[in-house]
């Protein structure tokens, strides 16, 4: 546990001052490897469709689900492509699953003129029982019903389905599989506790400031400046710092001065710039004290498409003087001290939350770990660059840490894979609503909350 | 006074030559300009380097239709053949020798279009 952490001689507040101050040396960076650059997008050029991801998703992950397919069902089953289906056999087919939504928004139904319909407003979730499941591969498309659960599904997921073609030309389906675990990561920890803080959301620009005092009660702990030794002894075991997304709030997207007249407009300047200067201001203080990881989020200033590509060091000019200030994509893949971590700010599942029964975020995140793609909805309904020659959404190796940012609730659970993987799963929540980060264990993999909270006029 | 002096008499415009690797995005705007600019330099150099033959172009217009090695639109039938090998679907490569050995002829690195639509 992280309070266990503090040094057996520290002495508490009320102590008196000591003839020299005792210092606790913040434990250093052993190894850290940035492995994103299947992430980092150089030029981009949007002439490309998206044909070329879908192929080459499928591509990539057939080799992988036709191997579970026959761990699963046996090594004598069919293998078929839609094309070659024959009525009645059993057989397995691999292919792309699409779900038809009925509520599923769609940008030719908002401007189809001769309906007069207003545009749907944004539910929390577009399932419908009418919805159906569709499997594609190269070529062909065919429905699919029977053992499989249409509401939990989303589109873009690769799954082998084992069943028949019935007679209607619709598929039967009597079992599936998804990809699995990717392979294991050999483990390299480190032997001695040590943390890494995990927090997002933090919000920064909102109308009101009741995050603000929990932000610098956050940044205080971390740097040692807040407690007697004990803390302080603590807080040197956090080796990094990893703020996932979310960093400035949804009130800095605001674009009310377009429809206003320019000379109301004249003078104001958008609500970001404030909020940026003052994330400029609380990197500044944790830089100079901890390496720190800044993950862009849905609404920081980048670009919306997945994968968001690193804030431009020009807007944060304090602290982007310190080489501890790293500016990564998102999602963002790295080995901190032999230890592998993989996470995003949360658009992925909260958009598979959006198309999904699952209603748990944790759940969601473990699917799309068994389901062996970071954000399988990606071209359909969440933003993505049109990749042409490879997908780098794929899960190739198993991280030992899997995070999610701007969950509504911190949840962890230790994932134990057949091939000995070992991953740690964390929904980080998001810090404005919950005032809550996580400090996850390198050691032994563990995960704890940590909550900041200011006693205010309506706290019981 | 003749006419009225323009900037572009003191700076005149020079047209940059397109170089092999483009962008394909870009190329498609102005493809057939270009392919008129490529022509003429084609032919100006046509002893060093012999024309496709139609039955090399039969051989890539059929690489294109190949379902197998995926979509063939908006990518160079080079990127596309490399992509292939990549992913193990294991083109002939008998095709990448022809497509480097044109690599200069538009004709050949890009798919086949009728009336210079994709």
């Amino acid at each position: 546990m992280f309070s266990e952490q503090a040094a057996p001689t520290a002495q508490g507040l009320l102590a008196p001052p000591s003839a020299k101050a005792p210092t606790f040396p913040r434990v250093p960076v052993s190894g850290y490897l940035d492995c994103s650059q299947p992430f980092q997008l150089g030029e981009r050029s949007f002439s490309w469709q998206y044909a070329h991801i879908y192929a080459v998703r499928l591509a990539g992950m057939r080799p992988g689900l036709e191997r579970c397919a026959r761990r699963r069902w046996g090594n004598d089953i069919a293998l078929r492509k839609l094309s070659e289906l024959q009525a009645g056999e059993k057989c397995c087919v691999v292919g792309t699953l699409f779900k038809a939504m009925q509520l599923q928004p769609s940008i030719l139904q908002e401007i189809s003129e001769e309906h007069n319909l207003v545009p749907q407003p944004p539910l929390p979730k577009y399932i419908q029982p009418s919805d159906k499941l569709i499997l594609e591969d190269e070529l062909q498309r065919i429905k699919l019903e029977g053992a499989i659960d249409v509401q939990r599904l989303v589109t873009g997921t690769i799954l082998a389905v084992y069943g028949s073609e019935q007679d209607d030309g619709r598929f039967l389906v009597e079992d599936h599989c998804f990809a699995d675990l990717p392979p294991p990561l050999p483990w390299n920890g480190p032997s001695s506790n040590r943390f890494v803080l995990l927090a997002s959301g933090l919000g920064l620009g909102s109308v009101s400031g009741e995050a603000l005092l929990s932000t610098q009660l956050l940044v205080d702990v971390v740097t040692g400046q807040l407690g007697a030794e004990g803390e302080q002894s603590c807080a040197a075991h956090i080796t990094r710092v990893i703020l996932a997304g979310n960093l400035l709030s949804q009130n800095t997207q605001s674009r009310d001065t377009i429809n206003k007249a320019k000379y109301l407009t004249k003078k104001t300047q958008a609500a970001s710039v404030e909020a940026v200067k003052m994330l400029d201001e609380i990197l500044l203080q944790l830089c100079t004290s901890v390496p720190v990881d800044v993950m862009p989020g849905e609404f920081d200033p980048t670009n919306y498409t997945l994968p968001q590509q690193p804030l431009h060091r020009c807007m944060l000019p304090l602290a982007s003087a310190y080489a501890t200030l790293r500016l990564v994509t998102n999602p963002y893949q790295a080995n901190l001290d032999g230890v592998r971590f993989l996470g995003t700010s949360g658009q992925n599942i909260s958009d598979i939350f959006k198309y999904s029964s699952m209603d748990d975020y944790l759940e969601i995140l473990e699917w799309t770990l068994l389901a062996g793609h970071i954000s399988p909805t990606a071209p359909d309904t969440l933003g993505c660059y049109p990749f042409y020659k490879s997908d780098p959404f794929i899960l190739t190796e198993c991280p030992h840490v899997y995070f999610c940012g701007n969950a509504p609730h911190f949840q962890s659970k230790l994932l134990q894979g057949k091939e000995g993987q070992r991953v740690l799963l964390v929904t980080v929540p998001d810090f404005s609503a919950t005032q809550t980060a996580c400090l996850v264990n390198l050691h032994d993999l563990t995960c704890q909350p940590i909550t900041f909270s200011g006693f205010g006029a309506d706290s019981e | 006074m003749s006419q009225p002096r323009r900037i572009t008499d003191s700076f005149p415009r020079r047209l940059r030559r397109r170089g092999p690797g483009r962008p394909p995005g870009r190329l498609k705007d102005k493809k057939d300009k270009d392919k008129v600019q490529v022509k003429v330099q084609d032919s100006s150099c046509s002893p060093s380097q012999p024309a496709p033959d139609p039955a090399l172009l039969e051989m890539l217009r059929r690489f294109d239709l190949s379902w197998e090695y995926g979509p063939c639109t908006g990518i160079t039938r080079l990127q596309r053949w490399e992509r292939a090998q990549e992913l193990g679907l294991s083109p002939p490569s008998s095709i990448r020798d022809a497509l480097l050995e044109h690599r200069d002829n538009p004709d050949v690195t890009y798919r086949w279009v009728w009336d210079g639509m994709v």
